[in-house]
C-alpha cells in the first residue's frame, strides 16, 4: 500500500546524510578508483558556460542525466517564498514545441491569463473598497480563459515522452542550495534527453501556473501542516535565522504560494536559469565523444549569459541561546542546532568525525547513552548539511524521547555528550573507526549510475572540483583528538544554539 | 541466458531527418521534434550467470561474482513471519528478529557485535516481517570471513539476551504511543483492517498487551522452530571467487542440522464486496487523507499481466489516469495514487487514493470514484495502451542493470514458488495485452459500486458530509491502555 508517488519533492535533509559521509580516509584503494574515475571522465564547458560531466560506465546499456542548477529556496525573497520549487513542478510543463499543438495562439491566452490575474489582484489589493461584482466577473474571465488555453494544450506530453521512451526515475528535487532534474534511460535514447533537456531550459513553457499553485498548496499541506515534525523544522529555522534566506522552509509561506504570479515565475527562471548556473552529469554506458557533440548540437543554442549573484547577507553571530515549541498532540521530540560555517570551511572535516562518532550505528555516543544505557530515546543522533551546505548551516542533534519520557530528558543528556567532547579527547579508536567508515561509505556509493551522477555534480558545483568526493579524504584524514575537542569547545556554546522541541498538549495514553 | 540479448521497441522509428532547425535557432517551431530521432539499436544486456546449489544441510545459494568494486554482500530469506505469531503476543516475530542480532550470540554479547562490526565498517543485520524472515551482511572483501562468521553465529546461536528484550520492547511501546502522530500512516493502518478485518494476520498490529505477553522464552523458541538450514536462501554477490566463497559458507554453517518444520496454518483471506463509509476523526488538520478500493490479487492469477497494464493506465506515476486528472487538472492533490495490487502468495489490495484540503474530500472522491469507473466502462485509448505497454517494455533493461538485482529477484520467485523465468514471462505476456482484455480484467476485478471509502480528517471541514456515499463508520483510534506492571 506504500505506493503514493514522490515527485517533485522538497528535500528536507534525509540526502544529506548521504552527503555527510562522502569523505574517505587516504588509502591506497581510494586514490587507486580516483585514478581510475579520472580515466573514465570527460569535462568540457560550452561557449555559454554550461559544464558537462561525462562518466562512462559500461556495466548495463543503460544511462543517468543529472541536471544541477545552482538556485535553490536560499534565492528567493520575501513575497516569493516556495518559487524555486514551484518553478521546479513547472519545469515538467512543457516547451513552445511540447505541450502544445499551437504556442502561438496558446502564448496570447496565457498573457490574457496574466493580465486578468493582475486585475483580480490589483482589485483584491483594495481590501474593504474592493468593488465584489467586478471581482467576481474578473473571476469569471479568469476561469474562461484558463479553460481556453486548455485548447492548445497537449497534456503531460513532456512526461509521456520519456515514459514511452523507457525511461526510469524521471524526477526533481529543489533543496535550499538547489533544484536538480533527473532522469535515467536506456542508453540508445542519449539524444532524446539532449533534445528534450535542451528544450526545457531554452524554451520552457509555464502552463497550467494556476493549478500546480493549488498541487504545490497540497504538498503544503502534507509535508508541513499535517506533520508535526514537517511543522517542527519550519518553525525551528525561522527561529535559527533571523537574516539570512536559510531560515525560511523550502515550501514557502502559504500566503506567497497563494499569490506568486506566472510572470514572477518567469522571470525567476530568467534569472536563475542560465547556462552559466547549470551543471550536468552524464553517467552509464556512453560515448564520450558522441556526448560532446550531441551535447553543441542542442545546448549551444541556449544564449549565454553572466552567473547570477550569490546570496550577500550573512547571518549575524547569535546573542543568547533561541528557543521555539510545536504544541501539538503528537509525541515529543527535540531538535538542537548550533551554527558553524558551510562546506568549504577547513572545520568541515572535524564536523564529519564528530558526526561518525557522535552519531552513527550503535557504536556511537548518543546511542549508546540515550537509547542503549539510559534508555529514554528510541533514536538519537546528530548530522550536518541542513539546511544546506553552499553558506553557513547548521549542526543539528535531535533524539526521540522512549515512550513515558521527555524531550527535556533528551535535551539534557544530549548536552552531556556535548559537554564530554569539549572535555576529553575522542580516543583514537573512535577516530580511526570514523575514518575507516568514511572509506568504506564512498566505496558502497559508486555503484549506481545515479547516485554518481548526483555525487559529482554537488561536488563540483559546491566545492569547485567534482574530485573532491574522493580528496575530502585527506581533510579527514588530518583529523586529530584536538580538531575534535577545538571544534566542540568554538561551536557547541550555549549562545550559539537553537532548540526546538514538539510539546505534547493533549495526554494520549 | 548469459550474453543473451534484448534489443529495446523502437517506437519513434522514422526516416532520419536532420534536425538543423534545433541547431539553427532557439525559438524556431517544429511538429513533434522528438519524432525525428532515429535512435541506434540498443547494446546488449549481459545477463549474469547466478550459480545457484543446495548445501548437504538444505540451505539453498544463489550467487553471482561482480568485481566492480571491493565489496562483498549477502542477504537471506528465511521462511517465518508474523502471519506465524499468536495473536496474544502480535510482536513476537518482530522482537525475535531484532534481538537476534542485537541481543548476540552464545559466545558474543551484541554490544561485542556492535563494537566489531563498525570497527571494519561492515553490517550484517536480522528482521523478521509479516511472511518472510531476512538477513544481511555487508563488507569490504578483505573482511568477509569476520562478516560471514558473525552472520553464521547469528543466525545459528542468538543468545536473547533480557537487556536487549527489554530495549526491543521499549522501541515498539514507543511506536504504539506514536502510531497516531502521521496522518498517512493512520490511514494505510485502518484501511488495511477494513479489507483484510481487524483480527486478520495480514492487517493486525501490536498492543501494549500483546508486547507485555511476550517472554524471552517464546523468542528462544520462536527462533528454534524456524531457523533451520532447510528453511533458509541466501544470496551472494560481490568481489569473491565463487568456489571459494561456497567453501566458505559450508564451513561457517559447519554443523547446523537440518529438521522438518510443521508450519502453523493461515487463515485464507476472505472477503465480502461491499460498500462502506468510514471516517477517522482527526481534528488538528486541515487535509483529509482518503482511500477507496475493496480486496485485490495475486500474481498467480492469469489476469495478473493485463491488470499491470490497466495499473499503469490509471494509476501509473505521472501519465497515469488519476496523476493527470486528479492532480494536474483539477489541482486536488499533491499525492494521488491508485494499484490493483497483487502479491505473491496472498491477496493485495485494490485501492485508489490521495491527499487533499478538507474543503475538496467530497468532491475528490466523486472524483476518483469517476476514474474507476470509466475503466469498466469503456476500452482506454490506443494511446493509453501503448503508452503503458511500450515504457514498460522500453524500460524492461532496468530490471537488468544491477546484479545484486537480479539474483534477489531470483531469490524471491524460488522462496515464493515462481518460476525463475517469470519476469520474462509477464514481459511476453503484456506484449499480448489488447484493450479488450484491460476492460475484461477491469469488469472483472474492479467494483466501483462495492467499494470501501475511508477518510482520515476533520470532517466537520469537508465540502459535503461524508453521509451522501451512505452510513458512516466512525472509527475510534484511540491507542488501548497498558495493563499495569506486574507484581
Amino acid at each position: 500500500m506504500r505506493h503514493a508517488i514522490r515527485r517533485l519533492s522538497v528535500t528536507v535533509g534525509a540526502t544529506i546524510l548521504l552527503f555527510a559521509m562522502a569523505f574517505l580516509a587516504p588509502a591506497s584503494l581510494l586514490a587507486q578508483h580516483l585514478a581510475e574515475f579520472e580515466q573514465r571522465m570527460t569535462e568540457f564547458t560550452l561557449d555559454n558556460g554550461l559544464k558537462f560531466l561525462v562518466l562512462e560506465r559500461h556495466e548495463a546499456p543503460v544511462v543517468s542525466f543529472h541536471t544541477y542548477a545552482d538556485v535553490g529556496s536560499v534565492n528567493e525573497v520575501l513575497g516569493i517564498t516556495g518559487l524555486a520549487h514551484l518553478f521546479e513542478h513547472m519545469a515538467f510543463k512543457g516547451t513552445k514545441t511540447i505541450g502544445t499543438n499551437d504556442y502561438e495562439a496558446e502564448a496570447k491566452v496565457l498573457a490574457e491569463i496574466d493580465k486578468i490575474y493582475e486585475a483580480i489582484k490589483a482589485e483584491q489589493r483594495k481590501g474593504l473598497q474592493a468593488d465584489r461584482s467586478k471581482l467576481e466577473e474578473l473571476q469569471k474571465q479568469f476561469k474562461q480563459a484558463q479553460h481556453e488555453a486548455q485548447k492548445y494544450m497537449v497534456h503531460d506530453e513532456y512526461e509521456e515522452v520519456y515514459k514511452l521512451a523507457g525511461s526510469a526515475g524521471f524526477n526533481a528535487y529543489t533543496s535550499w542550495d538547489a533544484t536538480q532534474y533527473i532522469v535515467s534511460l536506456p542508453s540508445n535514447k542519449i539524444e532524446l534527453w539532449m533534445l528534450m533537456e535542451s528544450d526545457r531550459f531554452c524554451n520552457p513553457v509555464i502552463r497550467e501556473f494556476y493549478k500546480e499553485r493549488d498541487v504545490v498548496m497540497e504538498e503544503r499541506r502534507l509535508s508541513i501542516e499535517t506533520r508535526p515534525q514537517g511543522r517542527l523544522i519550519e518553525e525551528f529555522l525561522a527561529v535559527a535565522y533571523k537574516a539570512h534566506s536559510y531560515g525560511i522552509h523550502v515550501i514557502g509561506h502559504m500566503s506567497d504560494i497563494q499569490t506568486i504570479t506566472r510572470p514572477e515565475a518567469e522571470a525567476f527562471f530568467k534569472k536563475y536559469y542560465g547556462p552559466a548556473n547549470l551543471t550536468i552529469a552524464i553517467v552509464g554506458d556512453v560515448n564520450p565523444q558522441r556526448v560532446r557533440s550531441l551535447a553543441r548540437k542542442y545546448f549551444a543554442r541556449i544564449p549565454g549569459g553572466p552567473k547570477p549573484e550569490p546570496v550577500e547577507t550573512v547571518e549575524p553571530p547569535q546573542i543568547g541561546e533561541r528557543r521555539v515549541s510545536v504544541e501539538d498532540p503528537a509525541q515529543p521530540f527535540v531538535l538542537i542546532g548550533y551554527h558553524k560555517p558551510g562546506i568549504n570551511h577547513p572545520d568541515n572535516a572535524v564536523f564529519d568525525a564528530i558526526t561518525d562518532i557522535i552519531g552513527m550505528g550503535r557504536t556511537s555516543r548518543l546511542y549508546k547513552s540515550l537509547v542503549k544505557e539510559k534508555k529514554i530515546a528510541v533514536a538519537a543522533s546528530g548530522f550536518q548539511g541542513l539546511p544546506g551546505n553552499k553558506y553557513p548551516g547548521l549542526f543539528l542533534f535531535y533524539a526521540v524521547p522512549a515512550k513515558g519520557h521527555t524531550h527535556q530528558e533528551c535535551e539534557e543528556a544530549i548536552y552531556e555528550e556535548v559537554e564530554k567532547l569539549k572535555a576529553e579527547l575522542v580516543t583514537p579508536e573512535e577516530l580511526t573507526k570514523a575514518k575507516t567508515r568514511a572509506r568504506a561509505g564512498l566505496i558502497r556509493q559508486l555503484d549506481s549510475n545515479s547516485g554518481l551522477a548526483a555525487q559529482i555534480t554537488f561536488y563540483e558545483v559546491i566545492t569547485g572540483d567534482w574530485r573532491n568526493l574522493f580528496t575530502q579524504l585527506d581533510q579527514i584524514d588530518e583529523v586529530t583528538a584536538e580538531d575534535v575537542r577545538r571544534v566542540a569547545k568554538e561551536y557547541f556554546v550555549k549562545k550559539n544554539r537553537t532548540v526546538g522541541v514538539i510539546e505534547t498538549t493533549a495526554a494520549e495514553n | 541466458m548469459r550474453g543473451s540479448s534484448f534489443s529495446g521497441i523502437r517506437v519513434f522509428v522514422f526516416t532520419a531527418v536532420l534536425l538543423c532547425c534545433i541547431a539553427s535557432s532557439c525559438t524556431k517551431q517544429y511538429a513533434r521534434p522528438y519524432e525525428d530521432l532515429k535512435y541506434p539499436k540498443l547494446g546488449d544486456i549481459e545477463i549474469p550467470d547466478v550459480e545457484r546449489l543446495t548445501l548437504a544441510n538444505g540451505m539453498r545459494l544463489f550467487l553471482v561474482e561482480d568485481h566492480e568494486l571491493p565489496l562483498i554482500g549477502i542477504s537471506a530469506r528465511i521462511r517465518t513471519g508474523s502471519i506465524y505469531e499468536p495473536a496474544d503476543k502480535i510482536g513476537l516475530a518482530s522482537i525475535t528478529g531484532i534481538v537476534m542480532r542485537t541481543g548476540g550470540t552464545v559466545s558474543k554479547t551484541g554490544d561485542e557485535l556492535d563494537e566489531q562490526l563498525e570497527r571494519i565498517a561492515a553490517s550484517v543485520e536480522t528482521g523478521i516481517g509479516l511472511n518472510s524472515g531476512s538477513a544481511s551482511m555487508s563488507v569490504l572483501k578483505e573482511d568477509i570471513d569476520t562478516g560471514l562468521a558473525i552472520l553464521a553465529d547469528v543466525l545459528m546461536n542468538p543468545a536473547f539476551r533480557e537487556d536487549k528484550i527489554m530495549l526491543a520492547k521499549i522501541r515498539h511501546r514507543s511506536s504504539i504511543a506514536r502510531r497516531n502522530d502521521n496522518v498517512s500512516s493512520i490511514a494505510i493502518r485502518e484501511y488495511e483492517k477494513l479489507i483484510y478485518g481487524p483480527e486478520s494476520v495480514y492487517a493486525r498490529h501490536t498492543e501494549y498487551a500483546t508486547i507485555e505477553n511476550i517472554t524471552r522464552d517464546d523468542l528462544v523458541a520462536f527462533h528454534k522452530k524456524y531457523f533451520k538450514p532447510n528453511n533458509v536462501m541466501l544470496a551472494v554477490i560481490g568481489d569473491f571467487d565463487t568456489g571459494e566463497i561456497i567453501k566458505k559458507i559450508e564451513k561457517a554453517f559447519e554443523g547446523w542440522q537440518k529438521a522438518d518444520i510443521d508450519f502453523p496454518d493461515v487463515p485464507k483471506v476472505q472477503y465480502e464486496f461491499k460498500a462502506t463509509t468510514n471516517v477517522v476523526r482527526k481534528e488538528d488538520i486541515n487535509q483529509s487523507n482518503i482511500y477507496l478500493g475493496h480486496i485485490g490479487g495475486v500474481m498467480s492469477d492469469p489476469d495478473y499481466f493485463a491488470l499491470i497494464v490497466l495499473n499503469r493506465i490509471l494509476g501509473g506515476g505521472f501519465t497515469g489516469r488519476l496523476f493527470k486528472n486528479i492532480r494536474s487538472r483539477e489541482g486536488l492533490a499533491y499525492s494521488v495514487f491508485g494499484l490493483y495490487s497483487s502479491n505473491y502468495d496472498f491477496p493485495g489490495i485494490f485501492y485508489v487514493g490521495c491527499q487533499t484540503k478538507s474543503e475538496s474530500t467530497v468532491y475528490a472522491i466523486r472524483a476518483m470514484t469517476e476514474e474507476v469507473k470509466k475503466m469498466t466502462e469503456s476500452e482506454v485509448t490506443d494511446e493509453e495502451l501503448a503508452l503503458a505497454k511500450e515504457s514498460y517494455l522500453n524500460s524492461f533493461v532496468f530490471n537488468f542493470d544491477s546484479k545484486g538485482e537480479i539474483v534477489s529477484r531470483l531469490m524471491t520467485y524460488a522462496y515464493y514458488g515462481y518460476p525463475e523465468d517469470f519476469l520474462q514471462k509477464a514481459k511476453e505476456n503484456i506484449e499480448k495485452v489488447t484493450k479488450a482484455d484491460v476492460l475484461r480484467v477491469a469488469r472483472e476485478h474492479l467494483k466501483p459500486d462495492k467499494m470501501q471509502i475511508l477518510a482520515v480528517g476533520r470532517p466537520q471541514d469537508f465540502d459535503e458530509p461524508l453521509s451522501v456515499f451512505g452510513p458512516v463508520h466512525e472509527i475510534d483510534i484511540a491507542i488501548p491502555l497498558p495493563l499495569p506492571p506486574k507484581q
